[in-house]
């Protein structure tokens, strides 16, 4: 993002917004709304997203006295982002709120084409990646909140243990654990599907 | 073995490309609209510049001062003659008598 050497960087515009003009927070917000959805549309479901997104901004606005402008305000955001994500999973873990996706023969037969190594059909790609989107859902679904963060930012996003840790607040040694006996989770889980899968044909 | 690690390895690489393309379509209109109006019923903030912390801050800053005494004193302590002022608190003692209860109400004469 292209940045106006005349606008007042961020650090200037939270001091505006501790000195009292709340107004000035808006300016935060359409400055790292894009950043804010992106984290979050990755993260919770597609309906959830709204609300998700005023929650980060609304904790990002109450957290504000501890943002010591030494760090980077899109980093210090991002965190605040990806944590209220993690809060929005545990109440939901906790609620039951979210339904539990179920599985059809198309997703087994999905799998079975994937970990045989069989190409997908260009015309079939779209359906394709539906059934692997819903299949990876099914198994998250099926996992802790805190399983469910780490497996998406570190297996999924690619990040390291280290910017898994600094978003989350977590140390790094609780997130390499983590991550490692997420995989597991998951592996065993799609395991099991394979398995019922092939007991059914 | 090999094959479970490809096959690991080639539904990962898949669902880290359904993860990927999970787009952010935009939101409906006044969604910022509603955050400025929770950011308005939370009332403005509260610098952190209190008393409590800046004093926290100042214990932060003379920590590493205080863990620095404590190794000194702990290396003064371990090389300190020890023997010598048990020799003397020996001395001290040894010549120390329980005074009796006519010496002490002064009934001798």
């Amino acid at each position: 993002m292209q940045k106006d050497p005349l606008s007042p960087g961020d650090a200037e515009i939270v001091r505006k917004v501790l000195d009292g003009d709340i107004n000035a927070f808006e300016v935060l917000i359409n400055r790292h709304k894009v950043l804010v959805l992106q984290i979050v549309t990755k993260h919770v479901p597609h309906h959830e997203v709204e609300e998700t997104v005023q929650d980060a901004f609304v904790k990002a606005y109450l957290s504000l006295p501890t943002f010591a402008g030494k760090s980077d305000f899109r980093r210090w955001l991002s965190s605040i982002a990806v944590r209220t994500c993690y809060d929005f999973w545990r109440k939901a873990y906790r609620s039951r709120e979210i339904p539990m996706s179920a599985l059809t023969d198309k997703h087994q037969d999905w799998l079975e084409e994937v970990l045989s190594g069989g190409s997908v059909d260009s015309r079939q790609e779209e359906s394709s990646r539906g059934e692997a989107r819903e299949l990876l859902e099914y198994a998250l679904d099926r996992l802790s909140a805190e399983d469910r963060m780490v497996l998406d930012l570190v297996y999924l996003e690619g990040l390291s243990v280290k910017e898994a840790a600094v978003l989350l607040g977590w140390s790094t040694a609780n997130v390499k654990v983590r991550s490692f006996r997420s995989r597991r989770k998951l592996e065993k889980i799609l395991k099991g599907i394979r398995q019922r899968g092939r007991r059914g044909s | 073995m090999r094959s479970r690690i490809s096959e690991n390895e080639r539904l990962k690489r898949t669902f880290q490309g359904v993860y990927s393309a999970k787009a952010g379509d935009d939101l409906v209109d006044g969604w910022q609209c509603r955050i400025m109006r929770r950011v308005r019923q939370a009332g403005p903030l509260r610098s952190a510049a209190g008393f409590w912390p800046s004093f926290e801050h100042l214990v932060w800053r003379l920590a590493p001062v205080c863990c620095l005494l404590v190794l000194l004193l702990g290396a003064l302590f371990m090389n300190m003659d020890l023997d010598r002022g048990y020799d003397y608190l020996g001395t001290v003692t040894a010549d120390m008598e329980r005074p009796t209860l006519s010496e002490l109400y002064g009934l001798e004469g």
